[in-house]
Formats: structure tokens, C-alpha cells, sequence
């Protein structure tokens, strides 16, 4: 099964992790950034804004995907900028599926630790600019525990990258895109190698984000 | 500090307290019933909770004078060393190893400051958390349930310790505790409150010996000290 490994795997290997890789750092900045700033402003209409959020957690990737293809599409509102199957597209694409899902779990840890947070910043005589470095040190692995489910689900999703990406050998094939071909071409060992590869990568996430929650667990009972 | 008229409505619940008078340099007791507001009272003077009306003269301290250890102390997830020292690093104070150890050992953690900080007991972590309160020299000190977790011997060594820095850098105290012979020993007045209201206030001997109202005899009734 090793010798499956041909510059072609390799290469799909490559493009996911161009894609993964980008996709998920750039929804944790953003994410992290809007999750806080959620937490941490009050307006009309917040509410609202935590409601939309929190579907948006949810919004299946065929959909988003589609969405993307329509804006990136020749006579779409961004098609002037020619990136539809390319890397670019997929990285947006999968930027708008996991931004939400990282700014949603940024923002309900920060809405159960950030008052206690803040009242205790405001005792010890911090400033406004000293509490939020406290809040951020604070919250630091929840913000890692988020994008690193973020990148979980980058690295898992099909249907944006397939729709956006097309598929193309060489090009924007990713594992799972990959994998998909492979099933409906009988190619079954390759497939099982590619899923071997990709349940591996799962796997440390998982190991990584575990190791994230053990940190948390000690200390937060009431009893 | 001079609190007039002040206020503070929850759904079910009123403070109203009209005048209430602290001088430096003295250690004050605030004793009441469960559900009486003592915690209230403390968190709207710490500035955690605005009052809906009324006047709090801080006599020209500012928040980086005031400080509260809260009922349940809330710990940076890091170690003891890291949290004891917090309050000097946010003034960029260098903390002094003398200065450390002394507060370590008032804390009973000597030789425990890198063990990380939410895996204390109970009880050290009440010490941790007026340790800290104290270390960086606050004018006013807030304290709720200070002994509640404390082993008697660290109670006597908590008393001793506040009054020994009441020589060197006297502050106000104002220190909730249902331990009314912390509070006999500790503080030279005492606060009563119940139902939201300052019911009666004096010196401690008087307050816990003498008490004038109807209410406060009554929730001393049991009183043994
Ligand atoms: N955020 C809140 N919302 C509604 N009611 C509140 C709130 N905080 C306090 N209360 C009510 O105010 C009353 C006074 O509470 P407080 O914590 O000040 O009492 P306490 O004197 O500290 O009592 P204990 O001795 O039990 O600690 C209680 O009846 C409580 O239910
Ligand atoms: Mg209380």
C-alpha cells in the first residue's frame, strides 16, 4: 500500500494542506477577533447577531459552496477576479464555513469566563487595555481548542472545496475530493489509503484538542 | 470612605443604605443574615456593580487602591507565583523574593509557587486570594467571607498578619465573615445589616455584646463566644 504514495497522492496531500492550512488560520484570526468583540460589545440587535451565528455554525458546505461558485462564477459579483477553481476560491469557501463556527465557541466560552474575568481584572486594578490581555491569556485554549475544530472540519469538508474547486487533477484535488473519485472509479486501495492518511490527521487533532480540554478540566469544579 | 444614600434594586431584593462612614486605618466588620446584602454592599463599593442611585465619596482613592477577595477567588490559570504576583506586574512593580516569600508563607504555600493555581484547596485558595489582595499595599480592602475556608491556626495568622500591616501601610478593611469571633478578634467596629439596610453600627465590643435593636439581638441570639 506504501507505493501508493506516487507524486499524485502526494501532490493531493499538498493541495489540501494549501488549503486547510490557510483556510482555517485565516477563520481563526478572524474568527477569534469577532467572537471577543461580540462578547465584549453591547448594541441593538446583538442578539440577533449571536442567533445568525449560531446557524451559521450549522450551514452545510454544499450550500456554502454553492454560494461561493455563484460569486466567483463568470458573471458573478466577484468574477472579475478569475480565482474559481483555484486554491483561492477553495481557501474562501471554507473561510465562510468555519469563521462562524469559530467565532460561535470563541464567543459562548467568552460569555461564561469573561465576567468573572473582567470583575476580577477590575480588582486587582487593571487597566481597560490590561484586561483584555488578561481575557485573551485567559481564554487562549479555547480560542486553540476552537480553531483546531476548525481545522478539523476544513480538512474533513467536501462539498465547498468540490464545488468551488472543481476537482481538477494537479490542481484542486484534495483528499477528499480525492477520495470521492477514487470510490466512483472502483480505485478502492488508494481510497482506503487516502482515508488512512486523512483519519491520521483527525486523530491528532483530536489527540491535540483532548489535550487542550484536560488543561481546562482541573480546578473549574464547585466541588 | 462616605456612602450617602445609596441604592440598589434587584427583583426581589433592595439595598438602601443611607449613610455609611469609613476611616483609614481601621479594620470594619460587616456581619448579617444570609441574603442580607453584605455581598452586594461589597461588590457595588469594589465598582463590580453600579448602583442605580446614590453617592460613594472614595476620598480621593482610586480603583488601583481598591481590592476585593471575593467569596470564591478566581485564579489566572497559571501558577501560584504567577498569581500572587499579578497585582505587582499589572503596576510594574518588581516583586521583591522577600516580599514574595513572606506572602508565600502567610499563605501556608512556601515552596509550592509553581504548583498551578486552581488546583489549591479550598482554603488556599482563600489565602492565595488575600495574600494577593494585600501584596501590592491597597488602601481599601474588600473581603467576603475571609475565614470561612480557614483552619483556625490560619485564621489567628491571617489576624495577625492584617493588623501587622495596618502599622506599615494602614488601609481600610471591611471584612464580611459569619465567624463572629474572627470578627471580635479582627476588627475595632462591626456593620449590621439586614434586609438590605445598615441596621446598626459600633464598636465591636458593643455590636456583638451590647446590641441595641431588635434585630440585631436577635441574630445574635445564639451568639457564644
Ligand atoms: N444579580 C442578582 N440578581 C437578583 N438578585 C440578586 C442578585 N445578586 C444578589 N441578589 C439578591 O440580593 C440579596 C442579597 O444578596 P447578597 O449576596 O448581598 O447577600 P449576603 O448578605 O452576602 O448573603 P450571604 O451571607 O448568604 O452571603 C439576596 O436575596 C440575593 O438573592
Ligand atoms: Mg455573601
Amino acid at each position: 500500500m506504501f507505493d501508493a504514495l506516487d507524486a499524485g497522492l502526494l501532490n493531493i496531500i499538498i493541495t489540501t494542506m494549501k488549503v486547510t492550512l490557510p483556510s482555517s488560520a485565516i477563520s481563526a484570526v478572524l474568527g477569534t477577533a469577532l467572537g471577543l468583540l461580540l462578547e465584549g460589545s453591547q448594541f441593538y440587535g446583538k442578539r440577533i447577531i449571536v442567533r445568525i451565528n449560531r446557524t451559521l455554525m450549522g450551514s452545510p458546505p454544499v450550500v456554502v459552496g454553492l454560494v461561493c461558485y455563484l460569486l466567483f462564477m463568470r458573471k458573478g459579483v466577484f468574477g472579475f477576479m478569475d480565482i474559481l477553481f483555484s486554491v483561492k476560491a477553495m481557501v474562501v469557501a471554507q473561510v465562510m464555513i468555519i469563521t462562524p463556527i469559530i467565532s460561535g465557541m470563541v464567543y459562548s466560552s467568552a460569555e461564561r469566563n469573561a465576567p468573572n474575568i473582567r470583575s476580577f481584572a477590575h480588582t486587582m486594578g487593571a487597566s481597560a487595555g490590561q484586561t483584555r490581555l488578561l481575557l485573551i491569556k485567559e481564554l487562549k485554549n479555547e480560542v486553540y481548542f476552537a480553531a483546531i475544530s476548525g481545522f478539523g472540519r476544513a480538512i474533513s469538508e467536501v462539498g465547498a472545496v468540490m464545488i468551488v474547486g472543481g476537482n481538477i487533477r494537479g490542481k484542486t484535488r484534495t483528499m477528499t475530493t480525492a477520495i470521492t473519485l477514487l470510490r466512483n472509479q472502483g480505485n478502492y486501495s488508494e481510497a482506503i489509503y487516502l482515508g488512512c492518511v486523512l483519519m491520521a490527521i483527525a486523530l491528532c487533532v483530536q489527540l491535540v484538542a483532548d489535550n487542550l480540554k484536560g488543561k481546562e478540566a482541573v480546578g473549574d469544579d464547585n466541588y | 470612605m462616605i456612602i450617602t444614600d445609596l441604592e440598589k434594586n434587584f427583583s426581589q431584593f433592595r439595598l438602601l443604605i443611607d449613610r455609611m462612614v469609613t476611616k483609614p486605618g481601621t479594620i470594619y466588620g460587616l456581619i448579617g443574615p444570609n441574603g442580607s446584602g453584605k455581598t452586594t454592599a461589597l461588590k457595588v463599593i469594589a465598582g463590580l456593580i453600579k448602583a442605580d442611585r446614590g453617592k460613594i465619596d472614595y476620598e480621593g482613592l482610586v480603583k488601583q487602591d481598591i481590592t476585593m477577595a471575593p467569596r470564591k477567588p478566581y485564579f489566572i490559570h497559571d501558577s501560584v507565583y504567577k498569581n500572587l504576583t499579578y497585582p505587582l506586574a499589572l503596576r510594574k512593580i518588581p516583586p521583591g523574593d522577600g516580599l514574595v516569600e513572606s506572602f508565600l508563607s502567610l499563605a501556608g504555600l512556601s515552596g509550592r509557587e509553581g504548583q498551578y493555581a486552581p488546583s489549591l484547596s479550598a482554603g488556599e485558595q482563600q489565602k492565595l486570594s488575600i495574600a494577593r489582595a494585600m501584596i501590592f499595599g491597597p488602601k481599601l480592602v474588600l473581603v467576603d467571607e475571609a475565614f470561612s475556608n480557614l483552619d483556625m491556626e490560619s485564621s489567628l495568622a491571617f489576624e495577625e498578619a492584617i493588623k501587622v500591616s495596618q502599622k506599615k501601610n494602614p488601609a481600610t478593611w471591611i471584612v464580611i465573615s459569619h465567624q463572629l469571633a474572627n470578627i471580635h478578634r479582627l476588627c475595632s467596629h462591626v456593620f449590621f445589616m439586614d434586609e438590605g439596610n445598615l441596621v446598626e453600627f459600633g464598636e465591636a465590643g458593643q455590636i456583638l455584646f451590647d446590641p441595641k435593636t431588635p434585630k440585631l439581638k436577635r441574630y445574635l441570639q445564639h451568639l457564644s463566644l
